[in-house]
Order: C-alpha cells, then sequence, then structure tokens
C-alpha cells in the first residue's frame, strides 16, 4: 500500500499565525463587539466552532490528504458527532475517528460504526485511545484500574470486529457480554473499521500485535522509530498477523529552515515551552494543546519532506501531520510537502520492489 | 402553548404504499421475510447512494411542510439516530432531530459531551427518546444484561448525571450502575439548551423514571379511554414529585381527501396479507418480552383475521397496523378532517405533543403537513378551521 496521509482535526480549538493562544475560531464568545464600533459586523451569533471544523475538513480533501484525524480530546468537542458531521461533506477521505474503549457498549459503538461504514461508503476508521490518569478516568465515569485498560480495549474490538462480520455471536467477557450477537439485513456485510492503536511500551506493542491494523507512534525520533517497529513486527510475527506503523507528528514546514526556526522560537516562548532540538529537526516540547502530538518537525519544506521520508524507510506507511492553524496548514503541507513526499517515498519503494 | 407536531423517520426502508410489500427506498428491500440488500437502482449497480440520502429527502420534507422535526428510531437491523443525526446537521435548517436511544449503551458523560456537541453543530436541534424496555434475549443482543426494573433505575441514573454535568462546574455522582468523580464539560460546550426528553415505557418502573426526568411522557395509540388513564396517572406521580410532564402520542395515520378512500387504503392492504404476513401476526399475538407497551398493544388486537372492520376498535381507529408493516398496531385513519378531530380528541384527553408517521414518508409529510396540520385546533378551543385546499 503507497503511503497514506492524513491531516489532524483540532476538536478542542485552533490557533493563528504569530500566535500561541488556543481559540475556538469563528466562535463569538462574549457579547462584547469584536470590531471597533466604527465598523460593521454582520457574524452576530451566526457561525461556531462547528463551521469552522467543517471548512478545515473540506480544505484536508481538496489539498489531497488521505484522511481525517478527528482527536479525542475530551476538552473539546466529541470526536463521534464531528465525525459525522464533517463525513457528509467529503467524498473520498478516511475518517479516523479516536475514541476511548469507556465510552459504553462494543456492540453499540459497533453497530453506529456499521452506520458510518454505510453513510461514507466504507471510510471509516478508528482509533482506540486510553487515558493513562486515573483522576481523569473518573472524571468521564470510568473506574477501570490501570491493569484492565489493554483487556478492555481487547475485549471491545474483538466484540465489535465479530458483531460485524458475523450472526449468533456469543461473548462473556469481563468488560462485554453478547448473545447471539450480529448485524443483519442492510447492516450486514459492512467492513470493519481499521483498527489504530498508539502507545510505546510493551503491553501497547503486543495489544497491537494481535488487534490492529495500525500501530501509530507518537513522534518520536527516527531510531526510537525503528526500534519499535522491529520489536512490534516481532510480535506481529508471532501472532500470524502483520501490522502497519503509522506516525502521529506535528509538522512546522517554511519555504526556509530560518523562516520555520524564526516560527517555532516565536511560538515556544510564546506558550511558555522548554523546547529542546532532539534530533535532525525535531523539536520535543514544540507541541500544542490543540493537536496533542508530542513532539514536531521543524524545518524548511526540503527538510521536513526528507525526515518524513527517512520514517518510511524504517517502515511507516501511514502518516498523520498536524499544525497551526489547521486550515491554513492544510493547504501549505497539501501543497507544499505532501506532493514531493510522496514523490520520494513512491519512488524509494519501486527501487525496493 | 400550542402542540408540537413532529414525524417519523422511515429508517428500515419502505414501500411505495402500505399495500405494496416491497421495500424499494435506500437500500432495503423486503422478499418473502428476508432482507435483501438492492444496490442502487441502475441494474443492481452501486450508486453511491444508500438509505441516508432518503432519509434526508425525508427529513428535509418534514421541516419544510411544518413539522417540529421527526423521531429517529433505533432498532437491531437500522442505522443508528446518533450517526444519522450527525450527518444530516448540515443539510437540515430547522429539523428537530429526536434520537431514539437506551442510555445504557453509554458512558453519560461521554454521552453528555456527544449531546453538547450536537447542540452546537445544530443550533441546539437534539432531543432525546429515551427507551428502556425492550427486554428478553433482544436485550442480551445488544450486550445489555441487566434485568427490567434494573433498566428503569439506570436510565434514571444515566439522566441525573446528565443533567448535573450539564449544569457546568465539577460534578460527582454514587450510583448503583454509574460513579462519576469531579466530572465537567469543556467550558465552550456550556449554555446549550438541554436536550428535551420524550420518555417511553408503560411499567411501574417506567413511570417512575418518566416522573423524574422527562419533559414529554411519550406513548403509542391506545384506545382512548386508557391513553386518558394513563396519562392521568404519569401527570399524578410527576406532581407528587412538584414537576410538571406533558404527554406525547406517537401514532401512524392515513388521511385522505374522503374516508371511504383511506379506508380503501387500509382494505386493500388487508387483501394483500400474504401467507407469511398471517403466520407474523399469529407470532406477534404469542410473542413475549417484558415490554409493558408492547403487551398493552397486543391485548386489543383479534385473534383471527377475518375482515379488516373487526380491527375497528374505535371511530377512525384501526388496530391492525402491525399486519403491514412492522411497529404499532393502532392508527388513525379517515378523511383530513376525521383524522384531525381525532387528533384535537387526543388533545383533550392530555396529549400536548404528536409524533406522526404514514407511508411512504416522503410523499405523506407532504400531505399530512399541507391537509391535516392546518386542521388540527390544538389546545385552542376557540381557533377556526382554515379552509383546506
Amino acid at each position: 500500500m503507497s503511503a497514506q496521509f492524513f491531516w489532524l482535526l483540532p476538536t478542542a480549538g485552533d490557533g493563528r499565525y504569530a500566535d500561541a493562544q488556543q481559540r475556538i475560531r469563528g466562535e463569538r464568545t462574549t457579547d462584547d463587539a469584536y470590531f471597533l464600533p466604527g465598523v460593521t459586523d454582520p457574524r452576530d451569533r451566526n457561525f461556531n466552532y462547528f463551521d469552522y471544523l467543517h471548512q478545515v475538513a473540506r480544505a484536508v480533501e481538496l489539498a489531497h490528504f488521505d484522511g481525517i484525524e478527528i482527536r479525542n480530546d475530551p476538552e473539546g468537542e466529541e470526536s463521534w458527532i464531528v465525525a459525522g458531521y464533517v463525513s457528509r461533506a467529503s467524498r473520498n477521505l478516511t475518517v479516523l475517528t479516536e475514541f476511548d474503549a469507556s465510552r459504553g457498549s462494543a456492540v453499540y459503538a459497533a453497530k453506529n460504526a456499521v452506520s458510518f461504514q454505510r453513510f461514507t461508503g466504507g471510510r471509516f476508521a478508528w482509533k482506540v485511545t486510553v487515558q493513562p490518569n486515573a483522576a481523569a478516568r473518573r472524571r468521564q465515569g470510568d473506574f477501570v484500574e490501570e491493569e484492565g485498560l489493554y483487556p478492555r480495549i481487547d475485549e471491545f474490538v474483538t466484540v465489535a470486529r465479530n458483531v460485524i462480520t458475523t450472526t449468533g455471536y456469543d461473548f462473556n467477557g469481563r468488560f462485554f457480554q453478547v448473545l447471539q450477537g450480529g448485524f443483519q439485513g442492510p447492516l450486514s456485510g459492512q467492513k470493519v473499521p481499521p483498527v489504530y492503536f498508539s502507545g510505546s511500551d510493551e503491553a501497547a506493542l503486543k495489544l497491537s500485535a494481535r488487534l490492529a491494523d495500525v500501530h501509530v507512534f507518537n513522534a518520536l525520533p527516527l531510531e526510537d522509530v525503528r526500534l519499535l517497529a522491529g520489536r512490534l513486527e516481532q510480535y506481529a510475527a508471532q501472532a500470524g498477523r502483520q501490522v502497519d506503523f503509522g506516525l502521529r507528528i506535528d509538522v512546522l514546514a517554511r519555504e526556509s529552515e530560518e523562516e520555520a526556526v524564526f516560527d517555532a522560537r516565536r511560538y515556544a516562548e510564546q506558550s511558555g515551552q522548554g523546547t529542546q532540538l532532539q534530533h535532525a529537526g525535531l523539536w520535543a516540547g514544540l507541541t500544542t494543546s490543540t493537536t496533542g502530538a508530542d513532539a514536531t518537525l521543524v524545518g524548511s519544506y526540503e527538510q521536513v519532506i526528507a525526515q518524513l521520508a527517512a520514517y518510511a524507510t524504517a517502515g511507516v506507511n501511514h502518516f498523520s501531520l498536524g499544525a497551526v492553524p489547521s486550515l491554513e496548514e492544510a493547504y501549505r503541507v497539501g501543497e507544499n510537502v505532501l506532493p514531493g513526499l510522496r514523490h520520494l517515498i513512491n519512488s524509494a519503494n519501486q527501487r525496493a520492489a | 402553548m400550542t402542540i408540537d407536531v413532529f414525524w417519523r423517520i422511515p429508517t428500515h426502508g419502505e414501500p411505495s404504499s402500505l399495500r405494496n410489500k416491497l421495500h424499494h427506498r435506500g437500500d432495503w428491500s423486503q422478499q418473502h421475510g428476508d432482507h435483501v440488500v438492492h444496490k442502487g437502482l441502475s441494474g443492481g449497480h452501486d450508486d453511491g447512494f444508500t438509505n441516508l440520502d432518503y432519509i434526508a429527502e425525508v427529513a428535509r420534507a418534514a421541516e419544510i411542510s411544518g413539522f417540529q422535526g421527526g423521531l429517529i428510531p433505533s432498532f437491531p437491523m437500522t442505522d443508528e439516530p446518533w450517526a444519522i443525526s450527525s450527518f444530516l446537521a448540515r443539510e437540515t435548517s430547522t429539523f428537530r432531530f429526536m434520537i431514539a436511544f437506551q442510555p445504557g449503551f453509554l458512558n453519560p458523560v461521554v454521552a453528555a459531551r456527544m449531546t453538547a456537541s450536537l447542540q452546537r453543530a445544530t443550533g441546539g436541534r437534539a432531543l432525546y427518546n429515551v427507551i428502556t424496555g425492550g427486554g428478553g434475549p433482544a436485550q442480551l443482543w445488544w450486550g445489555d444484561v441487566a434485568p427490567h426494573d434494573d433498566r428503569y433505575a439506570r436510565t434514571t441514573e444515566f439522566l441525573d448525571i446528565l443533567r448535573g454535568v450539564w449544569k457546568g462546574g465539577e460534578f460527582s455522582y454514587q450510583g448503583k450502575f454509574y460513579q462519576v468523580e469531579n466530572a465537567a464539560l469543556p467550558v465552550q460546550l456550556l449554555g446549550q439548551d438541554f436536550p428535551e426528553i420524550y420518555f417511553s415505557g408503560s411499567s411501574d418502573a417506567a413511570l417512575a423514571s418518566a416522573s423524574k426526568h422527562a419533559d414529554y411522557y411519550l406513548s403509542w395509540l391506545e384506545p382512548f379511554d386508557q391513553l386518558r388513564d394513563k396519562f392521568d396517572r404519569v401527570k399524578e406521580r410527576t406532581a407528587a414529585l412538584g414537576r410538571k410532564i406533558k404527554c406525547a402520542v406517537r401514532v401512524d395515520i392515513i388521511a385522505r381527501r374522503t374516508e371511504e378512500e383511506a379506508w380503501r387504503e387500509v382494505r386493500r392492504g388487508f387483501e394483500n396479507l400474504d401467507g407469511a404476513a398471517r403466520e407474523r401476526y399469529k407470532r406477534f399475538a404469542e410473542q413475549a418480552g417484558d415490554s409493558v407497551g408492547a403487551s398493552r398493544q397486543r391485548g386489543n388486537a383479534p385473534k383471527e383475521l377475518n375482515d379488516y372492520r373487526d380491527f375497528i376498535i374505535h371511530p377512525n381507529v384501526w388496530s391492525g397496523l402491525s399486519l403491514l408493516r412492522g411497529g404499532q398496531t393502532q392508527g388513525i385513519v379517515g378523511s383530513y378532517e376525521q383524522v384531525a378531530e381525532r387528533l384535537d380528541d387526543l388533545v383533550r384527553l392530555g396529549a400536548d405533543a404528536f409524533i406522526l408517521a404514514s407511508t411512504p414518508h416522503l410523499e405523506e409529510a407532504y400531505r399530512v403537513g399541507e391537509e391535516v396540520l392546518p386542521l388540527v385546533r390544538g389546545h385552542d378551543s376557540t381557533a377556526t378551521l382554515r379552509a383546506v385546499g
């Protein structure tokens, strides 16, 4: 499969250029006039953040990305609602929706997923996450202990897969039960949404080896990705499976390295983040609360293309990119990074073949 | 106070009329009792459209012809209302999405965030039809093991948490089914209208839960006297808790220019019943989950299928509808004037809202919106009738 490029949709707000503050873009939050009294403001309260999210999703498609990743941010809009809202406007994008396995019944989630598949012509994918912080879990009404998190995902995915692909399905697990489950009639025969997992610990890798279609590494340096990918490959082989590798990473790409570094420094200063140039343009700590990546690739278009292509040589074929502001940057990256990157990766693949 | 009229969204495909057994619309087809998927309409090829595209047509028709919105039901074989609502949010203007769901299937904190987001996506057009009944093996199909009365207690807790989180600030709760510690909605999601709750369920456990949380107590059509008693009972119980509740009736209607035409529609459907439908009727009469509402409906049905007129149980009320299509048994049949009068009768015995439906839902949304709704007086007894035509 040729490399896939997704763009991150920030569900809790976006930013602006040269301004690190997070904003609910397009939305008036106070009654205070936004323009000076001498200028008519025609907007009133006719728009909110959903109008903006919708536009970002269109931009992602027009800028020739393959998919859109809808972040599950507890401080933002609910990801499934956003997914449905933007899906109807897209024709070809894969809609990768992130959520936590604590959201409820696996059968109900699977049934909703089947509707998403039917409505999008099979473009729905899901990324199942865990909330490692126990207090944050309890805020979500989730009192499962840490040791139960991966087993619950395991059961969730197992049940969801089986009710989508079979009928007369029984399951009696620790977290989920089903009797004679399975979807029939028009709901039958739908594609199981590709399953994306993330995480760097052994348990996450082993879970992915058994259940994931794509394992996503969160903005790690290339050498770390190589190492973990090797381990995952080994576990997957033991399970008789193959797992694709993904990379979730932010990019700050400009016409010149100088501009990129200037913007990166300013962003770090404004957001009060102590950043660290980790390795070959990868700035750890230069992260935005809106996109949630652990690090950002900073550099000229050529440099960023080269860096991302290097990840491809480590086996990564799924890139989830993000940048602030999401709309403008979707076009910038789509126009200045993706074409060269696709070309580079494809020709490398052809040489290898 | 005016009454609210909703339409119903046919998530399970539909035939072109009640006398037609084949489902043509969307990707549904019913043949010999089996559901067969049709790919598109042009030579069996996939044309890229799905049932959602037809549903979108019905939703648009409903808002254009004067309905508040529509009930989006949830059945094992149909698309899910949360998905439908989010997909159609931007494609509709005033249509209110009445989402049928069983609270037990969702984490209440997640549900609160979903709902607040949907309110923001639609400009406050989401509301709930909270369902808890059903039961028997069907409930285990959904992966739900809670017994009947416990399910209502769980529904109550679910709505407790939803309201608690909605208010803003941090919310904690210790229930039998749910615990929450310092839950909070994101600040930009606060301040949305809490969704109106239409609550279904006929058992005592259901009434107890409805009294606490429902805005509308929703019932299928039942014999008018029974319905009056039921509405009185739920209003009393709610008043005892210091709350007020409104009542709503979910009813199918067959309205035509003349009463004769309306009954002809029924007769044709009845005479068109095949052996399989008769067999299904027999099974339906015997079948039991632990839904009290469903058995109240069954209790009113004749044992034998001889003449469609045997099913007329009240002027303009026919109790054989489930023979012609799935769902409730009793519907209103008559001229536009008669149907409007029966709806007004229901208003007089306590109804404040209706969820109407008729097959096919697209054309009938226009017919009912254009011909029947202008004749309904609602609570205003001084209203003079508008001329039809």
